[in-house]
């Protein structure tokens, strides 16, 4: 697979494209509270997998184009994705060697820590969201991890 | 299993935190400026017009769809609707026949009032692009921008009635937020009788709350509220939402009013941004 200097930025760079495109296409009303963060679960991918393809700069600039995109402060997703982003880049070797089961776990634990560092902002600025339905994001994106996961494997193998 | 390969140099481990530190402060710097200082509007708007093209990718596959639907129907239902039209404008012609002179009447006598709420005297037709902002949020995106004179502020209206306001403007589109956003509210009155309350949005695309109305008021189920010009936004006298219930507890001091908006939030392709001019 990829050396040391040979690293991984296209497939990297059209993974995150991908995301960001599916972080915004329009879905009927009961499916777009479902919509799992795409291009978190990607950028935990690079982050686990390669953290020097696209490090933390990655997390940083798609968190800012989630900010552009749909944020309600600039930087607020940028934030939480770069820590989010740091963290599984420090776990990542555990990680890596995890069953599918307990890997899907552990990326819960991140999703939900992004979503709650995005509710904290969001009240600490004044624009609370208090549904439920928030919740449900971290746990589809978990659920769908392995098949993420398995797809960014095969492309990465080309 | 998912098993993950190694491509991983695990050499430069010890800058993880340095860097997140940094890249944290950036952000929280951002944050900072954009919220307690408004700084920010440039950039967003430059960031704006980088994802610009990212939102027409996906908004044009929607609109060849619309167009190919739009050219492969029949001969007759376009005569039904070119006939259909024709009768919808020439009734709109009727009712405007009044209008002019009815609207002079209406200055001069806001005039007298010393009334400062206008009517709008120009307005241009924007999109709803097909982009999804925020699921929780009533929020749409529409491609008009700074570019074509939007302003944050401004009022937006669709055929039915008052649509909402712009959020934040970008340099070729702006976010509109919908009156039934859960964080909006329009001081409104009731046409009938000129009852003055607020109406807040509920979250939900069709219905509204009228939640300071006192059981004692005057309002039944049927009324319309328009837009009372309280406030500055909107302009007074546009249709904001038809009373569906009103519930009088005995017991409570405020009624509980369901209302419906007759602005079509959740189905509007087309709405129309508004300029007020102030009558002296």
């Amino acid at each position: 697979m990829t050396r040391e200097d040979q690293l991984p930025r296209t497939s990297m760079t059209i993974s995150a494209l991908a995301a960001l495109i599916l972080a915004i296409v329009p879905l009927p009303y009961p499916l777009d509270v479902l919509r799992p963060d795409f291009l978190v679960l990607v950028v935990l991918y690079w982050s686990i997998l390669a953290p020097r393809t696209g490090g933390l700069a990655l997390a940083f600039i798609a968190g800012l184009a989630l900010d552009v995109l749909h944020g309600i402060v600039l930087g607020q997703h940028a934030f939480a994705l770069t820590l989010m982003a740091a963290w599984a880049t420090q776990v990542r070797l555990r990680v890596r060697v995890f069953s599918m089961l307990h890997q899907s776990l552990t990326i819960f634990a991140f999703l939900a820590g992004y979503q709650f560092i995005l509710f904290w902002i969001d009240g600490a600025t004044g624009n609370p969201v208090t549904f439920l339905s928030r919740w449900f994001a971290p746990v589809i994106g978990a659920l769908i991890w392995p098949a993420l996961a398995g797809l960014l494997n095969r492309l990465n193998d080309r | 299993m998912v098993a993950f390969r190694s491509a991983d140099n695990s050499g430069r481990q010890s800058g993880l935190l340095l860097r997140c530190i940094l890249y944290c402060l950036l952000a929280i710097g951002l944050m900072i400026l954009d919220k307690r200082y408004d700084q920010l509007s440039g950039i967003r708007r430059a960031l704006s017009v980088v994802v610009y093209p990212l939102q027409v990718a996906i908004t044009s596959p929607f609109e060849a769809w619309d167009w190919l639907h739009e050219s492969l129907r029949s001969r007759d239902a376009l005569r039904a609707d070119k006939a259909r039209l024709e009768q919808e404008l020439r009734m709109a012609r009727f009712r405007l026949q009044r209008y002019e002179a009815m609207e002079t009447e209406v200055r001069q006598l806001q005039g007298l009032r010393e009334n400062t709420t206008g009517v709008a005297h120009k307005f241009i037709v924007g999109d709803v692009m097909n982009v999804d902002v925020d699921a929780f949020r009533a929020r749409v995106m529409v491609d008009k921008g700074a570019r074509d004179g939007v302003f944050v502020g401004q009022a937006v209206l669709d055929e039915g009635g008052v649509f909402g306001q712009v959020a934040r403007v970008s340099e070729l589109t702006c976010e509109v937020i919908l009156i039934s956003d859960a964080t909006h509210a329009i001081p409104a009155q009731v046409n009938r009788n000129g009852l003055r309350t607020v109406v807040l949005g509920s979250g939900d695309p069709n219905h509204l709350k009228l939640p300071y109305v006192s059981t004692a008021a005057d309002i039944v189920k049927g009324d319309l509220l328009v837009t009372s010009g309280l406030g500055g936004v909107f302009p007074a006298g546009y249709p904001v939402g038809t009373v569906i219930e009103v519930r009088r507890d005995p017991a409570a001091s405020l009624a509980e009013v369901d209302v419906q908006p007759t602005a079509a939030l959740d189905r509007s392709r087309l709405l129309l941004f508004i300029w007020v001019d102030a009558a002296k």
